[in-house]
């Protein structure tokens, strides 16, 4: 292992992982002044330009604002609970090719943090540990609203990743690899989109459930249940939670790009830009979501992710299958 | 040198959590401390070759098997038992037990001439090896009929979750 | 092509035998069935490190597939095995198996 090496690797982690913590607050931004511009508001406008910098300043707030620590908490896992939700949401990350190889310094560099072979793999992983921030922060603070949000929302993210998970396969049969890399390089000519419209359908509905993102979040229907698994979290473990929220937003629309539009490929701009140009549109589709569609009832929410997407799912990687055999 | 450290380190911690699981208090401590467990072991898998098993020991064993698992202790309530340990001469005996097995399993390994101490086939290995594509050909060749039986052996499962879910006693 | 391994199957195997062993006294010697449960698990773990580490040295896939089915078997043990301690702690109120003794007579 040489150094320049070690440098590249380091830089890319950096990058990456600086890029995802960085396009929170523009993220969180956005979704609040596209919100207000959809419900004939205006939305934040006073800090900064245009309020860009209402973000910071609500996360100067949260970082001043005093910890609280319930009495009856479970001390440990109330202070892990956090770590593990934005833990598992910046690992995702680390795999998500942004695009192709650029050459640098006189050095190949592909632009992602690894090349695992088996990155569909490692994401599903990573998704199903990020179960556990959402349960054990329920748990940890021994209060019953966050119980019930935390086992909701655990239910929630447990049945749709059935789906999800079946949803990229049709993929993988089609191109043979469960590389991102390779699946974004197949899609020069003809993105999987088009073939696979259901499959995409089905994976963009159970990202939404996925990151408990509306119209599938019951985890923190404030009516019902105050905040769901992050009531009782103040100050900078709240702040985590929030953070992870949007990090696994982009997570997941960063597969759905890197899947199914095409990753990186694109005409004139390099690809990068591309990249990030989907990524905008797509979260904006998620804001769009979430002014548009009502709250879904909890019975009503589960009956859909087993009863409607998983055989759905299922009918359409069968049809895959045949048809990749059949064409040989 | 690399896979010596991290396999110590692997190793270390799943021992660690792996006597945190029977000697914990808190059955949802318990729980995590095994979730420690599968994911170290998920390490070790790693460092042996066998991405795909690693992969399935995350998916399956620590995303999908424990938190039911966690599902069950947080419903139930269960609060730490006492005492923590079965009474009396059960006791004794459990780790009397449990020692005769340790030193079977010791002696069984070190024997000499046998499998663990032999220095087997070092022949390189093909660069696919755990990779789930080989595990799919012989998955589906080889272990053809036992692969469906574990369908079966996993609808039987279901439908009988189900019934004694649903029955108000057993 | 993937060469010797660094660390000799005799550590595998001493660790596989230690956690199977934590996993037996877990049996043994708690009360709580859930806990008791969680020691299977740890055995069958055990079992599984065998398995692949037994896999690497001689080159071939098959341990692999048994960890497989072991993974399989152990989701159903799981699924059956919590609804029964379901059922009998929503009957008896009580998720110890010391408690259980009604055929005791």
């Amino acid at each position: 292992m040489d150094i320049a090496y070690a440098i590249e690797i380091l830089a890319k982690i950096l990058v990456v992982f600086g890029f995802v913590l960085v396009a929170v607050i523009f993220v969180v931004w956005m979704e609040r002044k596209v919100l207000g511009h959809m419900q004939d508001r205006i939305g934040p406008k006073r800090v900064g330009p245009y309020g860009l910098l209402q973000t910071i300043a609500d996360g100067m707030k949260l970082f001043m604002k005093e910890d609280i620590l319930p009495s009856q908490a479970d001390k440990v896992l109330y202070f892990i609970a956090p770590g593990i939700s934005i833990v598992t949401a910046l690992a995702a990350a680390a795999v998500i090719p942004f695009g192709d190889s650029v050459t640098l310094f006189g050095r190949a560099v592909p632009l992602h943090v690894a090349d695992v072979n088996i990155a569909i793999l490692f994401l599903l992983g990573a998704t199903s540990m990020g179960v556990y921030g959402v349960v054990l922060g329920g748990w940890a603070s021994n209060s019953k609203y966050p119980l019930l949000g935390g086992l909701r929302s655990s239910a929630q993210m447990i049945s749709y990743e059935l789906a999800q998970g079946i949803s990229l396969v049709p993929v993988i049969l089609m191109t043979g690899s469960l590389s991102l890399a390779t699946i974004a390089r197949a899609q020069e000519h003809l993105w999987f989109v088009v073939p696979q419209f259901f499959a995409f359908v089905i994976y963009v509905i159970c990202a939404v459930a996925e990151t408990n993102r509306a119209p599938f979040d019951l985890a923190e229907a404030e009516t019902e249940l105050v905040a769901g698994f992050h009531t009782e979290f103040s100050s900078m473990k709240f702040a985590l939670y929030f953070l992870s929220e949007y990090a696994n937003m982009m997570v997941v629309a960063a597969v759905a790009i890197t899947v199914f539009l095409g990753a990186w490929h694109g005409p004139v701009l390099p690809g990068p830009v591309w990249f990030l140009i989907k990524l905008v549109l797509f979260l904006f589709f998620y804001i769009w979501l979430r002014a548009t569609f009502p709250r879904l009832r909890y019975d009503q929410l589960m009956a859909f992710g087993w009863k409607v997407l998983l055989p759905a799912s299922l009918v359409n990687l069968a049809v895959t299958a045949v048809v990749v055999v059949l064409k040989g | 040198m690399l896979e010596a450290l991290l396999f110590a380190m692997f190793a270390g911690t799943a021992i660690g959590c792996a006597l945190g699981v029977v000697f914990h208090r808190n059955p949802v401590h318990c729980a995590l401390l095994l979730v420690g467990v599968l994911l170290n072991l998920a390490g070790i898998f790693i460092l042996l070759h066998a991405q795909f098993v690693a992969a399935l020991q995350v998916i399956v064993y620590a995303g999908a098997i424990m938190v039911l698992f966690l599902f069950v202790v947080m419903l139930l309530n269960v609060k730490g038992e006492t005492p923590l340990l079965t009474p009396g001469a059960a006791k004794f005996f459990g780790f009397l037990f449990a020692l005769i097995v340790f030193v079977e399993m010791l002696w069984t390994v070190l024997q000499p001439g046998g499998d663990a101490g032999a220095p087997a086939a070092q022949a390189p290995l093909p660069a696919e090896f755990g990779s789930p594509a080989a595990l799919g050909r012989v998955l589906y060749t080889v272990w053809l009929y036992p692969f469906e039986i574990t369908s079966i052996l996993l609808l039987v499962a279901v439908v009988g979750a189900v019934v004694l879910a649903k029955r108000k006693f057993i | 092509m993937l060469g010797a391994p660094a660390v000799p199957l005799l550590w595998y195997q001493m660790l596989a035998a230690i956690l199977f062993t934590i996993g037996v006294v877990g049996v043994l010697v708690r009360r709580s069935a859930l806990v008791i449960f969680m020691s299977i698990e740890l055995m069958l773990n055990a079992v599984n490190l065998s398995f692949v580490a037994f896999s690497r040295q001689y080159g071939s896939m098959d341990g692999h597939v048994f960890v497989f089915f072991v993974m399989a078997v152990a989701a159903a043990e799981v699924a059956i095995g919590l609804a029964i301690i379901v059922a009998i702690f929503r009957n008896r109120e009580t998720a110890s198996v010391d408690d259980v003794h009604l055929l005791k007579g």
